[in-house]
């Protein structure tokens, strides 16, 4: 679905620096979003150590190995890259992309490369590439749709972490992203957004009587229940930000009965390690653990969150105890359950608006949640279109891997990222655009604002809040 | 110029024909090694064996995909590969030769067919080059070995063509058998060494992303204390290597 070409007024708009010169003198690095200040000194022989200590301990060298073997440089992901669909620059290619990375490896971490290098007089990696690099790994959403048209299975979301996850052991990560980990891991709060306890009884309560004047029925928040079925982990955003997600949640489960309980020693389920750092990765994930653990609850549920669902479904085994590991689960995989066991009864009447569906990456491309809020919209939004490309084929709303979170680079985002996901929706003609991820929610919202559409970005639950009915 | 065809279809041939099945080994085992490695440290053995399964066959007969995305060129591409993998191992001359040999036959490609796929491989093999030299996208990522790999393999088809179809001066058709044989040994001959070892590894590419995907428990720290992070995670710091600007 080609858009309209990008014009050089977006382009200017949208590549601009917000950063003051003299930071961008001093960090070396073109980079359109705020880094913290770190060490600029001798940055190609740092980046190599911190590549080889990763390659000592993780599993990484195996893929790396075969993609740098492999790649026939053929450009079929490059039609698949919403990036580069809609810059057509040649740096955004996905292949690439990846490429510098593998060149890398390849000139420094293997014999052949290693010999040539000596025999050519190629001095390896350099500054300028480091700089690239932080540049352009960002650039990347890590959304993994061109990996499904690559003949030869390359993974350039994996790459993308890497790249990432090697640069940020030298200092280099945006400042947004460090900051919200290091007050997760080491903060007060415990959490990214910073919201203590007792501000998160308090809109836990508040959301409680709003329920209460609007449906007339007692509907609570359970907190720290031990022994309960499920540990609620929801982005911690939502509990200021999607008021009606949350109360969507409750009243599914207000409906079903089954126990459920948020936890106030851990209520977070924002996971930014899968965007730069394995080890932030495993250390939130040994968090949820231990908030499970002291709660003895049976299963983990994380809410309309993509990259906070994958994060846990995907790595929690790894980093928990593997097979005896308890089990996650999606919230829309709940709801879902519950409905076609008879648990909900959703009123048709109530949502008549065009209503559309958009695809978290994270949940998405492993064909783990595609069919189900589908089933569910379709049982009582009459009036459900759908987008094209859809399902494990969707295109990223433009601010996954982490970068929605990076406001300095909204008008990048909002111009470019999510480009070609405003013509997609734009062509649907829908009122609400339901989008059950945090991420996707945010990004989405400001690029309905900033391309001038007005169709409204809505969680899954935010729609079933409305047509749930209860008694 | 008789005794160079000997040379190229005996101790040349053996050679480069060892090293081409000695080099697919070797990335075959070095591939075959890493995943079970890396599996191995992993504590989660889940593997999505269906998906892998599933998209590997996918890739490796690619109906129904070549078009999804620079349809053409992957269609070429498609029926390139057809004639480049049943001429050399069905054409009745090199099944001869074979039996010669190992004493092993198999069954054949009737000459028409033979004849049929040669000309679909030259031209699908342009086609490639074409293709790859036409696309800015594809002309951005290419190195060299991407344009010389069709034009190289186009050598021995046309070559043996010639040979087995033209009615030709002895010492042409002598010359182009030469051809013939030392463009196909140099093929073997460089095959492990480039992006063609794809026609061992690309069946393990699925796997190998999965395992990789498959991260290691306490990796993380141990890289940090790798790197001199022993007492403080790496994310912990506000400037933590301590620079001039810290
Ligand atoms: S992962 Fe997504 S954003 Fe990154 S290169 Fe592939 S398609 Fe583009
Ligand atoms: S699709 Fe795969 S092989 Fe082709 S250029 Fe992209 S990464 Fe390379």
């Amino acid at each position: 679905m080609p858009g309209a070409p990008l014009t050089e007024a977006e382009r200017a708009r949208a590549f601009a620096l917000p950063k003051k010169p003299a930071v961008i003198e001093r960090q070396r690095l073109a980079v359109r979003y705020h880094v913290e200040d770190f060490d600029v000194r001798d940055r190609p022989r740092r980046f190599l150590e911190a590549f080889a200590a990763i390659l000592k301990h993780t599993n990484y060298r195996v893929a790396l190995d075969h993609y740098a073997r492999i790649s026939t440089k053929c450009a079929r992901c490059a039609v698949k890259c919403q990036i580069h669909e809609a810059t057509g620059d040649d740096r955004d290619i996905p292949c690439w992309r990846s490429e510098l990375l593998l060149a890398v490896y390849r000139r420094h971490f293997t014999i052949s490369g290693i010999l040539r290098g000596r025999i050519l007089g190629d001095p390896g990696l350099t500054d300028e590439t480091v700089a690239e690099m932080a540049d352009t790994f960002y650039d990347c959403t890590a959304c993994r749709r061109c990996h499904f048209e690559c003949p030869m299975g390359v993974d350039h979301g994996l790459v993308t972490h890497l790249g990432r996850y090697v640069l940020s052991e030298i200092g280099i990560v945006p400042r947004a992203l460090a900051v919200s980990t290091r007050e997760q891991l080491l903060g007060a709060s415990g959490n990214t957004s910073a919201i203590p306890v007792p501000a998160l009884l308090d809109s836990l309560e508040f959301l409680s009587e709003e329920m209460q004047d609007e449906k007339h029925i007692a509907i609570p928040f359970p907190v720290d229940q031990e022994g309960a079925e499920y540990l609620f982990l929801p982005a911690v955003s939502d509990f200021i930000m999607e008021a009606d997600s949350l109360m969507g949640i409750a009243a599914v489960f207000r409906a079903t009965g089954d126990s459920w309980t948020i936890g106030t020693g851990y209520f977070d389920g924002i996971n930014y390690g899968l965007f730069y750092s394995d080890q932030v990765l495993e250390h939130v994930l040994r968090k949820v653990r231990a908030e499970a653990e002291r709660l003895k609850v049976k299963k983990i549920l994380i809410g309309e969150c993509g990259h906070a669902s994958r994060s846990a479904k995907h790595f929690y085994p790894m980093f928990c105890g593997g097979a005896e590991a308890l089990p996650v689960l999606n919230i829309m995989e709940y709801t879902h359950r519950a409905w076609r066991e008879g648990r909900l009864r959703l009123n048709p009447d109530v949502v008549t608006e065009r209503v559309t569906y958009h695809d978290p990456c994270n949940v998405a491309r492993p064909g783990w949640i595609v069919e189900q809020p589908r089933e569910l919209l379709k049982a009582f939004c009459r009036n459900y279109v759908e987008m094209t490309p859809n399902r494990r084929d969707n295109i990223c709303c433009g601010g996954g891997g982490g970068t929605v979170s990076i406001d300095e680079i909204r008008p990048y985002r909002t111009a470019i990222g999510g480009r070609v996901k405003a013509d997609q929706i734009r062509t649907t003609g829908a009122e609400y655009c339901v989008a059950p991820c945090a991420n996707c929610k945010k990004q989405l919202r400001e690029l309905m604002e900033d391309q001038g559409m007005d169709c409204k970005i809505v969680g899954l639950h935010d729609l079933i809040y409305k047509a749930l009915v209860l008694d | 110029m008789e005794a160079w065809i000997v040379f190229a279809r005996g101790p040349l041939f053996r050679l480069c024909f060892s090293i081409m099945v000695l080099g697919l080994a070797r990335v075959l085992w070095l591939t075959g090694i890493g995943i079970i490695e890396a599996y191995g440290r992993s504590d989660d053995r889940a593997l999505a064996y269906r998906e892998i399964f599933r998209q590997t066959l996918g890739w490796a007969l690619p109906v129904g995909r070549a078009g999804r995305a620079r349809p053409l060129y992957s269609l070429t591409s498609v029926l390139f590969h057809l004639g480049l993998l049943l001429v050399p191992l069905l054409l009745q001359a090199h099944v001869r030769l074979w039996q010669s040999v190992i004493g092993i036959a198999w069954p054949v490609l009737p000459a028409a067919a033979a004849d049929g796929l040669t000309l679909l491989m030259l031209v699908t093999a342009v086609g490639l080059f074409a293709g790859r030299l036409a696309d800015r996208r594809s002309r951005a990522i290419s190195r060299l070995q991407d344009y010389v790999w069709p034009l190289l393999l186009a050598v021995p088809f046309v070559s043996g063509f010639a040979c087995a179809n033209l009615t030709l001066a002895p010492l042409t058709y002598q010359a182009g058998m030469l051809l013939h044989l030392l463009s196909a040994d140099a093929v073997m001959f460089l095959l492990p060494f480039t992006k063609i070892t794809h026609c061992v590894l690309q069946p393990l590419s699925q796997l190998v992303t999965a395992v990789a995907w498959k991260f290691v428990p306490e990796a993380g720290d141990r890289v940090a204390a790798t790197l001199g992070f022993a007492d403080r995670p790496s994310w912990a710091e506000r400037s933590r290597l301590g620079g001039p600007h810290s």
